[in-house]
């Protein structure tokens, strides 16, 4: 299935509509999609550290999706990267 | 949770307002009110620094901040006002970043809600900060990685080592 991820922070780099799309099989974890996403950016933007991304975590727009969480079907994520406010 | 206020706030549209906070916690029944404010300096880890941006995701980022509210009501346990505001954009040097104020009957309850709601933002809200530098280069700061399935109520790992100690 297509997922549309919203990117944010240092991962806006990755790709200037601010958004990307990745095809995840159906019954994924959390943890599968990131792995999907560090071979994808390896390809589609090699700037963007492979660590960077292991160090990312997943969310939908109420919460945060820990690794072992399913890939929510339609629904858009967003990847974060480690936060740094205040 | 008595009233609670939580925003984020574009700085092209306005900027953080502290009187409104502390307006805002004040009660009758309440005899202390914390706040802490973050602003923007003019210096990071030896570097000078011109500005900041902070890049938000806003929905979620304003979802944390209710239950950061939560957390710090069963905290202190007692009653309490709380303002959670954090800018949005383009800041300059002096620019308020961050504005947290707790209202309570006593001080110790209004330093503690205020404290653990700052720390919380600060180490699990969804925003990045990206420094820009006297030089012309530009930085997103290192951060908190929130993808350990336990971290964000824990917090068992050491923040010492990523500098982002304002």
């Amino acid at each position: 299935m297509k997922m549309s991820i919203a990117l944010f922070g240092a991962l806006r780099e990755a790709d200037a509509s601010g958004t990307m799309e990745l095809d995840v099989p159906a019954g994924s974890t959390m943890a599968e999609l990131r792995e999907l996403l560090v071979a994808h950016l390896a390809v589609q933007a090699p700037q963007v550290s492979a660590g960077l991304v292991r160090r990312c975590a997943f969310a939908t727009d109420e919460e945060i999706l820990h690794n072992h969480r399913e890939v929510p079907a339609g629904v858009a994520l967003a990847v974060l990267p480690p936060v740094s406010g205040g | 949770m008595d009233a609670l206020h939580v925003a984020v706030v574009e700085r092209r549209v306005a900027a953080l307002d502290v009187a409104a906070a502390l307006d805002f916690v004040a009660d009758p029944r309440f005899g202390g009110i914390a706040s802490f404010i973050g602003r923007v300096r003019d210096h990071n880890v030896g570097r000078v620094v011109t500005g900041i941006s902070y890049d938000l995701f806003v929905p979620l980022a304003l979802n944390q901040f209710r239950a950061i509210a939560e957390r710090a009501l069963a905290e202190v346990g007692a009653p309490l006002k709380l303002w959670i505001a954090h800018a949005k954009g383009d800041l300059a040097i002096g620019d308020v970043a961050a504005v947290v104020a707790a209202g309570t009957p006593h001080r110790d309850e209004a330093f503690r809600a205020c404290r653990l709601a700052i720390e919380a933002v600060k180490r699990e809200s969804p925003i990045w900060k990206q420094e820009h530098y006297v030089d012309g280069d530009s930085a997103w700061s290192e951060g908190c990685s929130l993808c350990g399935d336990d971290r964000q109520f824990t917090h068992a790992h050491s923040h010492a080592a990523h500098g982002h100690d304002r």
